[in-house]
């Protein structure tokens, strides 16, 4: 059956539904309003004898608070006659039957095709439910693509599938795909920004002139846009104006929601930086990590694997801050993370604070963690004061 | 498939609504009583669909179906199914289409058990509750839709907030939106009195009920996001005057005041206007709240501007809503006439002046919550309003209300004299005297002092009028009985709150593996902290254990975790008893193997929330009483 045709068997029960009661009428109680009032007034009366009773009024007021009763149902049974009443049992008239089943279908036929997606729903169910698991990140690529095919103008999925190939590393596609994108939304302030930050990335970290104006861009589109405001302070601290940096990043700071985690990857960079701009930072810091891998790992995995070695801030946002990767088969027990292994220039070990350091076993050497991989970490280190630290994966 | 018959579900409920809203009003017009009769029917339609667009909602989240953009964005399959089924409201879109379905389930209950009701009026007051569904379910599909589509199904979704993965917060939402949206009840009665010209016993008597069990569950909610704020956030409060608590607390003071306005609306046609204003505003600051807080107004002012259709759908909403039922009440207002009268001294005169410092307390927390965003808004700078300000303003505006609330009860209809009062309580004050007496040499501390001193004011008068009662045989009602039981839950909440904040001990200190530390005659030896890792966090546990006079009392293991998101979380360690509560939470690592942590010695604070629940209890019992079970005959 077709999402139609259920939507169809939906209308027939509603409409059979609402029928039956428009030829079986459910009957009104017998409670009138006047005589509604009329017992709750006796009520009244009765408690406020009981109230007499109880000493919780004088006798002399008993007197006025029982006229008030009366003078108050009196009023009240003088204003039911001005109120809406349906004494009246009619039949229903058949054109509100016509009216109960033409406004059926077409009020929510109507709203529901305004509101309906506007790609085929009912393939991209079909692919998913083909699914028995979330797919890897190579399947969904697939899978965006095959869509692109059928519907080349949705900038959206453009943007997802930029985004999917950054995951896998494949950053020329994904710039390909962004530049797609862009083409067809160039008024996007969050995808100006992922299409920037892809392009930085794919540039060494390096802030190019493309990436710069589609920050600008996106800022002039909306100045309270935080991812832009967040590459705009990182823009700002490569060129060592710090102030302007914070100011940026506290403009971030302000537009986010506070439950959003991206604050505390906020706070954090902003206390970095105080540090930073109080003191010299060091370029000597180097943490030595040695690893022992176990006979069990060593066995199930292949020599090809990779194990990387990194260290990420204890706060926020995992993103590694150093890095090493090497292949099971080249590694000699030990590395050393410096700042020469920093990911991004602005934001390098010495200057990293708390961090933690992982070590990973991958069949891919992705930097997403993947379902075989194998980790262990260690507790929050201070990198500038901790030199050396083993890891055991088992 | 099933994605889209849960949204087309959700688009035949907005048909029934609306045909629950045309269909008996042309039967009023008509005077067709087989017309109107539809009410009922059209309105069950409604609750049907909406309970299936909800039920296909969570089966979206339990089978993690990603091409739902609300799915993708608030849930991944590493989440526990506890968290899955609770991520349904956990952002935006969910937490609407919940309240869509709380207040269809009102409507659905007013419906079942108004049987008292005259059909008439009844259906009217449906009418009114459609008129608001019509208003949620059209912000809902066309600027909240929880079942919009992703044109392809992503691998995995992104993190819960790692707040809401926490049972607190799975059952504090509905509880809390029972609450509010329990409030539409009393002013869809009131709504329905003003457009029929009809202000009459039978309205005030029967919203009472309803008034009761939604203050019920506004205070139990509130109760829960106290209790899960305390355990949660690892601060170890139990309220900060944020904004977003505010948010619910508004709502609670003036429907506070309105379950005691209704009291004596209903038996001495007293306060009509009064109860009028208070069952508009109370569901007006419920709607306020509900989307202050679900449209990120309160944290960033911002909001409007990201989503322009959602601000504007809230504002004209609102307007209509504020706008629409003032209008109804200034065109009906001459209606209310009353000749009662009553003296300066008398129960209507203590309950108005509770009434008046009730509002009074809710305008302050309304300032303080919404100027600073005024402000920010109109681009004429922040500024920040918090615990003092709230603490200067508001607990003063309370301590006469308390004290009035206990010789409340005792206090005639109409008129009393100071001669008789202080006849019949000469006793109780003369313990009362004494109790302070002996409370003199026995606190030190000035706030916990006065707290004492209402606390025993409070509970000396609930007893003795409880006693008094039962000794002159006279109506137990449940009605009775909650208002004692609510009357002492505030007792029981003043001690509390006051003893915790004045009593407390917060100590932040630095621990080595193997140190010993003595905190108010508890010692606590630190034994260290491991790693550890579950399915969607990893993190660290400490360990701490607990000595009381040379006795092991308890080990307690907090937590600190790291999302996947990168979110970190601070997981307390509780060990809770009636009289304190010892509360651990791990702080940082710092040089070697020691780490911040930060003790807490709690006195007392269990009686905040136990007072809460007595309250929430009271409402329940007096929603019961035999008198909402009056016959009327025909």
């Amino acid at each position: 059956m077709t999402m139609y045709t259920y939507f169809g068997l939906m209308i027939a029960v509603s409409a059979i539904w609402t029928l039956w009661f428009v030829y079986r009428p459910l009957k009104a109680n017998k409670v009138n309003l006047e005589g509604s009032n009329i017992a709750l007034g006796k009520q009244k009366r009765s408690e406020l004898e009981q109230d007499l009773e109880q000493g919780l009024i004088d006798k002399s007021e008993f007197d006025k608070a029982k006229e008030e009763i009366t003078q108050t149902l009196a009023l009240e049974l003088s204003q039911a006659d001005g109120g809406l009443s349906t004494s009246s049992k009619q039949n229903i008239p058949y054109w509100i039957i016509v009216l109960v089943l033409i406004s059926l279908p077409v009020i929510s036929l109507v709203t529901y095709n305004y509101l309906a997606p506007k790609h085929d729903v009912e393939k991209v169910d079909r692919h998913s439910s083909q699914q028995s698991a979330p797919s890897s990140l190579e399947q969904s690529i697939a899978s965006i693509v095959q869509r692109l095919a059928d519907n080349p103008g949705d900038s959206e999925t453009w943007r997802v599938l930029g985004f999917a190939y950054f995951e896998l590393g494949n950053l020329e596609e994904s710039l390909n795909a962004y530049e797609q994108a862009y083409k067809l939304s160039p008024k996007d302030p969050e995808l100006l920004v992922e299409y920037a930050s892809t392009i930085i990335s794919a540039n060494d970290n390096k802030f190019v002139p493309q990436a710069v104006e589609l920050i600008k861009q996106a800022l002039e589109i909306n100045p309270d846009a935080a991812d832009a405001l967040y590459l705009s302070g990182m823009l700002a601290v490569s060129m060592k104006d710090f102030d302007l940096a914070k100011g940026l990043w506290r403009r971030a700071l302000a537009s986010l929601p506070d439950s959003s985690p991206d604050r505390k990857t906020l706070e954090n960079i902003l206390a970095e930086l105080e540090v930073i701009t109080n003191t010299t930072p060091t370029s000597s810091t180097s943490i030595t990590v040695s690893v022992d891998i176990s006979e069990q790992v060593r066995n199930s995995r292949s020599k090809d694997d990779y194990l990387m070695i990194y260290a990420k801030a204890a706060k926020g946002i995992p993103m590694p801050i150093a890095i090493q990767k090497v292949k099971l088969k080249d590694f000699s027990g030990k590395v050393v993370l410096t700042d020469t292994n920093s990911v991004m220039s602005s934001n390098k070990l010495s200057q990293a604070g708390d961090v933690i350091i992982v070590a990973r076993i991958s069949s891919s050497g992705l930097a997403k963690k993947e379902n075989n991989d194998i980790e262990t970490s260690s507790q929050i280190i201070k990198s500038s004061k901790i030199s050396k630290i083993n890891l055991y994966l088992k | 498939m099933l994605v889209e018959i849960g949204h087309f579900a959700l688009v035949l409920a907005l048909t029934f609504a609306v045909l629950q809203v045309i269909l008996p009003t042309i039967g009023f017009i008509n005077h067709n009583s087989n017309l109107v009769q539809l009410t009922k029917p059209l309105l069950w339609g409604q609750f049907f669909w909406i309970f299936v667009a909800f039920a296909v909602l969570m089966n979206a989240f339990l089978v993690d179906d990603f091409t739902v953009k609300y799915v993708a964005n608030n849930s991944n399959t590493e989440l526990p199914i506890l968290f899955k089924a609770s991520a349904v409201w956990g952002a935006h879109e969910g937490s609407l289409l919940l309240w869509a379905l709380i207040l269809t389930s009102w409507s659905v209950a007013v419906s079942l058990f108004s049987k008292r009701l005259p059909s008439d009026v009844l259906n009217h007051v449906l009418i009114i509750l459609g008129l608001i569904s019509i208003g949620f379910l059209l912000f809902l599909l066309f600027t909240s839709n929880p079942f919009e589509r992703l044109s392809f199904m992503p691998a995995q979704g992104r993190e819960l907030n790692p707040l809401l993965q926490d049972f607190g917060l799975a059952v504090h939402p509905p509880m809390l939106y029972m609450g509010y949206v329990g409030l539409a009840v009393p002013f869809a009665f009131v709504l329905s009195s003003l457009i029929r010209g009809q202000l009459d016993s039978t309205w005030l008597r029967w919203s009472r009920p309803w008034s009761l069990i939604a203050w019920a569950f506004l205070t139990f909610g509130i109760v829960l996001g106290s209790w899960w704020a305390y355990y949660e956030l690892g601060w170890g409060g139990w309220w900060f005057w944020d904004p977003v608590e505010n948010a619910s607390f508004m709502p609670w003071l003036i429907a506070t005041a309105l379950v005691h306005s209704l009291s004596v609306s209903e038996k001495r046609s007293a306060f009509k206007h009064w109860t009028v204003l208070l069952a508009i505003s109370g569901f007006s600051l419920s709607l306020l709240g509900t989307f202050l807080v679900r449209s990120g107004i309160l944290t960033s002012v911002h909001s409007f501007a990201a989503d322009p259709a959602r601000g504007l759908f809230i504002l004209v909403f609102l307007v209509i809503v504020i706008g629409g039922s003032l209008s109804l009440y200034a065109w009906r207002a001459t209606l209310m006439k009353s000749s009662n009268t009553f003296s300066l001294l008398s129960r209507e005169s203590g309950l108005l002046v509770n009434n008046i410092l009730l509002v009074a307390a809710m305008l302050s927390v309304f300032l303080g919550t919404l100027y600073p965003l005024l402000l920010d808004s109109l681009g004429l700078g922040k500024i920040s309003v918090g615990a003092p300000y709230f603490d200067a303003v508001f607990v003063p505006i309370m301590i006469p209300a308390v004290i009035v609330m206990a010789v409340g009860p005792f206090l005639r209809w109409k008129k009393d004299t100071v001669v008789r009062i202080s006849g019949i309580l000469k006793v109780t004050w003369i313990v009362v005297i004494m109790m302070i007496g002996v409370s003199v040499f026995l606190i030190d501390n000035l706030f916990v002092l006065l707290a004492t001193i209402l606390f025993i004011w409070i509970m000396v008068h609930s007893i003795v009028i409880f006693v008094q009662r039962y000794l002159s045989k006279g109506a137990m009602g449940w009605s009775f009985i909650g208002m004692v039981l609510a009357h002492i839950g505030i007792g029981v909440f003043i001690l509390g709150a006051t003893v915790t904040t004045q009593y407390g001990v917060e100590k932040d200190i630095k621990m080595e593996v193997g140190e010993t530390r003595e905190i108010e005659n508890y010692k606590f030896i630190f034994k260290g902290v491991n790693n550890f890792s579950e399915h969607n966090y990893q993190g660290f546990k400490g360990h701490v254990e607990v000595y009381f006079k040379g006795d092991k009392i308890t080990d307690l293991k907090p937590e600190k975790r790291n999302y996947v998101s990168g979110m970190p979380m601070t997981e307390a360690a509780i060990d809770p008893s009636f009289y304190r509560d010892i509360y651990v939470a791990l702080g940082e690592p710092l040089e070697k193997d020691a780490w911040s942590l930060r003790i807490y010695y709690k006195p007392l604070i269990r009686w905040i929330w136990l007072g809460g629940i007595l309250m929430s209890l009271g409402a329940l019992f007096a929603s019961f009483d035999r008198r909402y079970r009056l016959r009327v005959k025909s």
